[in-house]
């Protein structure tokens, strides 16, 4: 019963997905036609994929008794929910489609991203059994949905705003964030290649900084690994033997997860060399291309709706990225507050939307100043979300 | 510029020195004011704020910079950014226990780890140079909010319908046109979108969600209490934060309660998920090689002793209840709570040996010690006797006199010497974990470790945090001035029929939502949409679509 929800459960996410990126056609031929009906297919694609998400949330939910909030996989799944539901509510304030084609491709990255790490479900730690693990995650979740809208919308402000072939520090920097997004996509590319198509693993034992001994499964060639990794071979029931495997001799200490660093080293080296060639062969930015999707967009709207978001998802960020937060770490931990690593960057988050908020109320920080501030947030948000639990040992390192 | 109060040349109105718009009238009567400080006249209302006024005195000084906005903001971007250096290794209290903290700090991150050390990062959020951080970001909210919160609600409070033709013109929508005689249904159509209507002879005001404009200062005040409840922490009797260690049946005095509370750990249970269970969990479970912990579990028996007043007495302990104390579930009491922490089983109970001849045949039974209460004998049966000579539940070493010394009562490196008899002979050896040496010469007889038994204790957090309560109001007020600030809009319109119409409209926030209320309500009243003074690049297909 439950097994059958749990499909039932990962069909309706991976269907939402294909109908979220076939939405993107109507949504861009909505733009320029004066026609309404091809918007109006669009929002109803929309919709329907974010009841299908809603509903993999649901049987997610019932089927394994807890809120699918508990591992990477389930974090990122709701965020790039929360993204869709994001662009609704601003849809149903400012009608703005521009947005959509922006918001979307970003959910549905973040979402490819979330499923290259484990997708089974997870029985939950004794800390984690509380009622605050729903409250509080849905709502930081809610929250980082609607802040997003704001750095979606200063993206769009920043494409439309900077011309494309300006040799300025600001079209460069907007232009990297391009690149950005090309390693991304590379490195879901490739994993999905190389761990899935492929089926490239490579297992070294080593030592780790508690002074276990760990097994790393390596997915891609190791270009540097942990100091005294030993390349083994897996021969059932823990049992290992000495094997043959490529390695570049790069050894780093413990302390450092090698692992990641070598997915992030070769995401790197390859997303930089399609971008290269991507270079190459167009000839041009990559803002270019990029750039005429945002043409239609109104600078004024842009601002107004970066603004908003954050007025709308900062409170509800200080409600329970903060204050929930807390309550359930005195009940969990006996303490409120206690500067651990995901903690403290919660409460960085927290300070830099202060910081946006009071720079555009007091000091004019609007349009373009505005646009980076906001991208900036979304950054933060991003590193908070993925990089502290991945990088950072911490109480909050559940993935 | 000069600190005289101002009169107002239109309207008489008196107002205090460094007003720049008139606080009754709206008309311009001071254009001295710094432009570079006050970029929108309209945000505080024109009002005189005394940051921007005076700026002779020291105190005039040393006011200015916590007011500044500039300034505040840079201290919150310190202390984001600071707060972040400390995320780069771990803060001291999440290495583990006991660890030299320098040396910990350079094995594991090197030079910069050793730099981290010293520059004193590994206690970042309690440091001096931090906690002086957050004091000032306190005097600036405190210094701001009385600075513009004062002035602008007071012109708030006592405003007039009545303004001045360029104060309308000031207003980022406004419109004038000819009279049409609509006035009286125009501000019929405002009131049922929930305006107040004010009015002086033929001017108007309509105003709504004046909430709105306390929400910072009510923030900030959450804020402010906040900050001071969390130094309240630092004063006797307001906070206990302790551990308290308790083997499996053994019954200990809380400590901080002067003996009065009593605490016996009946059970402490760790329990796993089962891989076999049934469950959807059951293929993730088999895929790892690790086990998944599903409880922690310290099952208490909670006294209270009945003698605590009488000094010197031994403890009556009466039995208050029985509690299961797990992770997310902790036992109050009083102003106290217990946590489960963590456990504990590297402590040795028992250690159990057996005998064996030179062939190494086992002989008799294997015989159990107890190391917190050792028997001093044990008869193994066929004939044979063991005695326990000497013990040392921590061996340093052997003294002049063939004692065993020990460094603490605790059994963490026990030693023995036995003697094994056989009602002819006695053989002695010393028997340390690990090693065997024979005191006597030729023993036929060896007594072999077979296996130890540790005992289980929890740990438990003793927590009492009477700070709690100032915190959370603290936060609570914050987060209610937030969603006031935030999720109303501040809403005015001003209208006049004197000569023509005239209408002009400002909000703290959201001018496309006051577009959006108020060109449907001009259209129908056979009006000019109003004139958007910021809308320079406006793209119109998207704002015909908005209006819909």
């Amino acid at each position: 019963m439950e097994s059958t929800m749990l499909s039932i459960s990962n069909g309706l996410i991976t269907a939402a997905f294909f109908i979220l990126l076939v939405a993107l056609i109507p949504l861009a031929v909505s733009i320029k036609s004066k026609n309404k009906r091809s918007e109006y297919i669009a929002i109803t694609m929309i919709v329907v994929a974010f009841i299908m998400q809603i509903g993999y949330f649901i049987l997610r939910w019932i089927a394994t008794g807890h809120a699918p909030v508990s591992n990477m996989y389930e974090f990122i799944a709701t965020f790039s929910i929360m993204l869709i539901l994001g662009y609704l509510i601003t849809y149903h304030y400012y009608k703005s489609k521009v947005l959509g084609l922006f918001a979307i491709p970003i959910s549905l990255l973040l979402i490819a991203y979330g499923s290259l790490f484990s997708t089974d479900v997870n029985p939950l730690i004794p800390s984690l059994q509380s009622n605050w693990l729903a409250i509080h995650v849905i709502t930081v979740t809610i929250s980082y949905g609607i802040l997003s809208m704001s750095a979606v919308a200063g993206l769009i402000y920043l494409l439309k705003a900077i011309p494309e072939n300006e040799k300025s520090l600001r079209a460069r920097i907007l232009e990297l964030i391009m690149a950005g997004i090309v390693v991304v996509l590379v490195y879901i590319v490739t994993t999905l290649i190389m761990q899935g198509a492929v089926g490239y693993s490579d297992e070294f034992m080593y030592t780790d900084q508690r002074g276990e001994t760990m097994v790393a499964d390596y997915h891609l060639p190791s270009l540097v690994n942990y100091s005294e990794a030993i390349p083994v071979e897996h021969v059932g029931d823990e049992q290992y033997e000495q094997a043959d495997h490529f390695h570049t001799g790069i050894n780093l200490p413990p302390v450092i997860n090698s692992q990641s660093l070598n997915t992030v080293i070769w995401s790197i080296i390859l997303g930089f060399a399609v971008y290269g060639i991507l270079r190459l062969v167009l000839r041009r930015r990559l803002l270019a291309f990029v750039k005429p999707l945002a043409s239609r967009a109104d600078l004024n709207l842009m601002d107004e709706i970066g603004y908003r978001s954050v007025i709308i998802g900062f409170p509800l960020f200080a409600l329970g990225g903060i204050f929930f937060a807390a309550i359930w770490a005195q009940i969990a931990w006996s303490r409120f507050w206690g500067w651990d690593p995901k903690e403290t960057w919660a409460f960085i988050t927290f300070m830099f939307y202060t910081i946006f908020l009071h720079l555009r109320l007091n000091r004019g920080y609007e349009g373009e100043k505005s646009a980076w501030l906001a991208v900036i947030g979304f950054i933060l948000i991003l590193f908070n979300l993925i990089a502290i639990n991945l990088i950072v040992a911490g109480l909050h390192s559940y993935a | 510029m000069e600190l005289k109060e101002i009169k107002c040349g239109s309207c008489g109105h008196v107002n205090p020195p460094g007003t720049q718009l008139c606080q009754s009238c709206g008309k311009m009567i001071n254009s001295d004011y710094d432009k570079k400080k006050i970029k929108d006249v309209m945000r505080y209302d024109g009002s005189a704020i005394r940051s921007k006024t005076r700026s002779k005195s020291i105190f005039d000084k040393i006011w200015m910079f916590f007011t500044s906005i500039k300034v505040g903001v840079s201290i919150i971007l310190i202390i984001a950014v600071s707060a972040s250096i400390g995320t780069l290794f771990p803060q001291e209290y999440f290495i583990p226990v006991g660890v030299e903290p320098l040396q910990y700090y350079t094995d594991n991150y090197g030079t910069l780890g050793r730099l981290y050390y010293e520059l004193g990062f590994h206690n970042l959020y309690s440091s001096w140079w931090f906690i002086i951080l957050i004091g000032m970001l306190a005097l600036s909210l405190i210094a701001a909010s009385i600075d513009r919160g004062l002035p602008l609600l007071k012109s708030l409070r006592n405003q007039r319908a009545k303004k001045h033709p360029t104060f309308y013109k000031r207003q980022r929508l406004n419109l004038h046109q000819h009279n049409d005689g609509h006035t009286e249904s125009v501000i019929e159509d405002l009131k049922k979108k929930g305006y107040k209507h004010k009015s002086d002879d033929n001017h108007h005001l309509l105003e709504k969600g004046w909430l709105s404009r306390w929400g910072p200062y009510i923030n900030h005040t959450g804020l402010i209490i906040l900050l001071f409840g969390s130094m309240l922490r630092f004063f006797p009797g307001m906070y206990v934060d302790e551990l308290v260690y308790v083997t499996e049946g053994e019954t200990v005095q809380i400590p901080e309660t002067n003996g009065q509370y009593y605490v016996k750990n009946n059970d402490f249970i760790v329990d796993m998920y089962d891989e076999n269970a049934g469950s959807v969990f059951d293929e993730t479970l088999q895929n790892s090689n690790e086990m998944v912990t599903s409880n922690y579990q310290t099952d208490i028996t909670f006294y209270e002793n009945q003698n605590k007043d009488v000094v010197g007495s031994n403890p009556d302990l009466e039995e208050v209840e029985d509690y299961s104390i797990r992770v997310n579930h902790p036992y109050r009491f009083d102003q106290f709570e217990l946590y489960q922490s963590s456990y504990d089983n590297s402590q040795m109970k028992s250690m159990t040996f057996q005998l064996e001849d030179s062939n190494g045949e086992i002989i008799g039974d294997q015989f159990t010690v107890n190391l917190d209460n050792p028997d001093q004998s044990y008869d193994i049966g066929e004939g044979m006797e063991v005695n326990m000579r000497a013990y040392a539940p921590d061996f340093v070493e052997i003294d002049e006199n063939g004692a065993l010394i020990s460094e603490t009562p605790v059994a963490t490196n026990p030693a023995f010497v036995f003697e094994v008899t056989d009602g002819e002979s006695t053989e002695l050896s010393l028997l340390q974990v690990m090693l065997s040496t024979d005191i006597t010469q030729d023993n036929e007889y060896s007594v072999k470790f077979v296996e130890n038994e540790n005992h289980w204790a929890t740990v438990l957090t003793l927590k009492k945090d009477l700070t709690l309560p100032f915190i959370a109001t603290g936060f609570i007020i914050f987060l209610i001035g937030l969603a006031i600030g935030s999720y109303i809009n501040h809403r005015r319109i001003w209208i006049n029929d004197e000569d023509g119409f005239s209408i002009s409209a400002h909000t703290n926030k959201n001018y496309f939502g006051l577009k959006k209320e108020l060109n449907p309500i001009l259209e129908k009243n056979g009006y000019e949409h109003i004139f958007d003074r910021d809308a320079k690049d406006q793209n119109e297909s998207v704002n015909t679509d908005e209006e819909k």
